[in-house]
């Protein structure tokens, strides 16, 4: 918290991001110079209409795709794209269906060149911190949705990664698993003191969870405005009884010109 | 627990959900008692049995021409006299070496290729044209040329099973690696891997039931290599036994060649179904809980 208070150090600064996909009538812009700021320990979700672009800024920032425009600097310097320095996580838990729990966990460890002896230890110790022990040697089609999406959560984290981006991470999942596990997830980026950007379409998530809501615009996308999100209980389900939480929400569902009627004004 | 199955035999009509308890076809009580490794087995040996006594009935009764169909008793024969001379361990030997060489090869050459094409998009889309059409030629129609080339004796049977193989291994792994999802690859890349690493780590895994499963089409395609090029010119194989038999008008010796081969190419798939079983330990959890149609 105190950090957030007194001198918000930028981690990493997007500027002037551009990028264009090749199609049959000529390049089709998808980011349109986009500038913002992540700051360091920072929860920032982006949030978009469908098809702004969302998944394409978090290839860009995971240094997937290089944008054709703008820079990016982490911490200052200037940066090609954070391979390496990411976790990265998405709606489809992305385990590799030939290895065991314990294997996939392992697997960031295993690309860094960790000793196997070491890594398995490690894998160990997180699979017990997150209540999958007893599961190490199943293989990923053995377990729930609930499950398998936090042995994905485990395996973005023991990697240590700078910043997490994950894209719609829990869409997939039934509502009550999915405060759970993002339960989980704010525990987790509390005691690690990680950075998180979080994809989603879901309005209700993105209040619940962040500090701060990056709201794009249509496509090409431009960032339309950012929102500090300040809620006393960031729980789960305390941050949604907060008499703020529907402000929010509703602010935010105009932004996406979202037609609710629910706010006329 | 709706409803659990919907028979072939069923008209379409009788899914309604409204009586459950009817649509629902259980396994009967004989059936049941049947379904079990020894049930079956003793149903497979009677049906075996009832075949060839049915058979050699019918050669005995004037029905069929021994000459023309053999009968099982003169089958047993040469295949008794051939196993005492050491003729049919022979030839047998012979082919299943000529079809597991030409098998190993044609398969590792051609599933190396096609997972090599992984590595550059555009390579591949060059040559892809130029594979369909070498595979639209029925490779069969080669065995003379290769013949030309590697002579008539044990090489060329090799290089047939090998021409047969290569190019099935090679388009079957080059649609695996194609098809290998693309997010596990971003996936390893945001972790900084290396495209060598990625090729490891999610290509070679991920094709594997495809690359075993085609495993089972060539084991077949090389005992094929195997006897055609042995019909075409040798000194001994079963291609040889079945094509020389079958010009004397020795039918009983081709059916000993043809049941031999049957042998071989069953005993094969099973030695790729256990192989499978221990490579993709994976693929083997969790079918009890499957619904039966």
């Amino acid at each position: 918290m105190d950090a957030l208070a007194n001198g918000r150090d930028v981690q990493l600064a997007l500027r002037g991001i551009r990028k264009a996909f090749p199609s049959r009538g000529g390049a089709v812009p998808v980011l349109d110079g986009l500038n913002f700021d992540i700051y360091e320990r920072d929860f920032v979700s982006i949030i978009g209409p469908s098809g702004c672009g969302k998944t394409t800024v978090f290839n860009v920032i995971a240094g997937l795709l290089e944008p054709d425009e703008g820079t990016m600097r982490f911490r200052g310097e200037i940066v090609p794209g954070l391979s390496g320095r990411v976790g990265y996580m998405m709606q489809k838990d992305l385990l590799f269906p030939w290895r065991t729990v314990l294997q996939n966990v392992m697997l960031g460890l295993e690309m860094k060149g960790v000793d196997a002896r070491a890594a398995t230890e490690t894998a160990r110790d997180y699979l017990a911190r997150f209540g999958l022990s007893g599961f190490e040697n199943a293989y990923p089609k053995t377990l729930s949705g609930g499950m398998r999406q936090r042995a994905a959560l485990i395996r973005t984290l023991i990697m240590d990664p700078d910043i997490l981006l994950l894209d719609e991470p829990f869409s997939a999942l039934d509502y009550q698993t999915r405060l759970y596990l993002e339960a989980v997830l704010l525990d987790a980026v509390e005691t690690f003191h990680k950075t998180v950007v979080l994809v989603t379409h879901d309005i209700d998530e993105a209040v619940a969870l962040s500090k701060r809501v990056v709201v794009l615009g249509n496509r090409p996308a431009r960032v339309k405005a950012v929102h500090d999100i300040a809620l006393n209980d960031r729980s789960p389900i305390g941050a949604r009884s907060d008499p703020r939480f529907s402000e929010y929400f509703n602010t935010l569902c105009g932004e996406l010109d979202i037609q609710t009627r629910a706010r006329a004004a | 627990m709706a409803i659990q199955s919907l028979s072939q035999d069923q008209a379409p009509t009788a899914q309604s959900p409204a009586t459950p308890a009817a649509t629902r076809r259980r396994p009967g009580a004989l059936a049941r008692a049947v379904d079990t490794t020894l049930g079956r087995g003793l149903i497979q040996i009677l049906a075996v049995a009832v075949f060839f006594a049915s058979w050699e009935i019918a050669v005995d009764a004037g029905w069929l021409t021994e000459f023309l169909v053999g009968a099982p008793s003169g089958i047993w024969r040469v295949f008794v006299k051939s196993v005492l001379d050491g003729s049919l361990v022979h030839d047998t030997w012979l082919t299943v070496v000529e079809a597991i060489l030409g098998f190993v090869i044609g398969t590792v050459l051609g599933s190396a290729a096609g997972l090599g094409l992984w590595y550059s998009v555009l390579v591949a889309r060059i040559v892809e044209p130029f594979i369909v059409a070498i595979n639209s030629v029925p490779k069969i129609a080669l065995a003379p040329i290769v013949i030309l080339w590697f002579g008539t004796g044990f090489i060329s049977k090799v290089a047939l099973a090998v021409s047969l193989t290569a190019l099935v291994a090679l388009i079957a792994a080059y649609q695996a690696a194609r098809d290998a999802d693309p997010d596990l690859q971003a996936l390893l890349a945001s972790m900084g891997a290396s495209k060598n690493r990625i090729f490891r780590s999610v290509i070679v895994p991920s094709t594997l039931p495809a690359i075993i499963g085609m495993f089972r089409i060539n084991i077949g395609f090389a005992l094929v290599g195997a006897v055609v090029g042995e019909f075409i010119s040798s000194q001994a194989g079963l291609g040889h036994l079945i094509y020389n038999a079958s010009s004397l008008y020795d039918l009983n010796a081709v059916w000993v060649g043809l049941f031999v081969l049957m042998f071989v190419g069953f005993l094969l798939y099973h030695v790729i179904d256990f192989a499978e079983r221990r490579i993709l330990p994976w693929r083997q959890v969790d079918t009890a809980g499957s619904v039966q149609v």
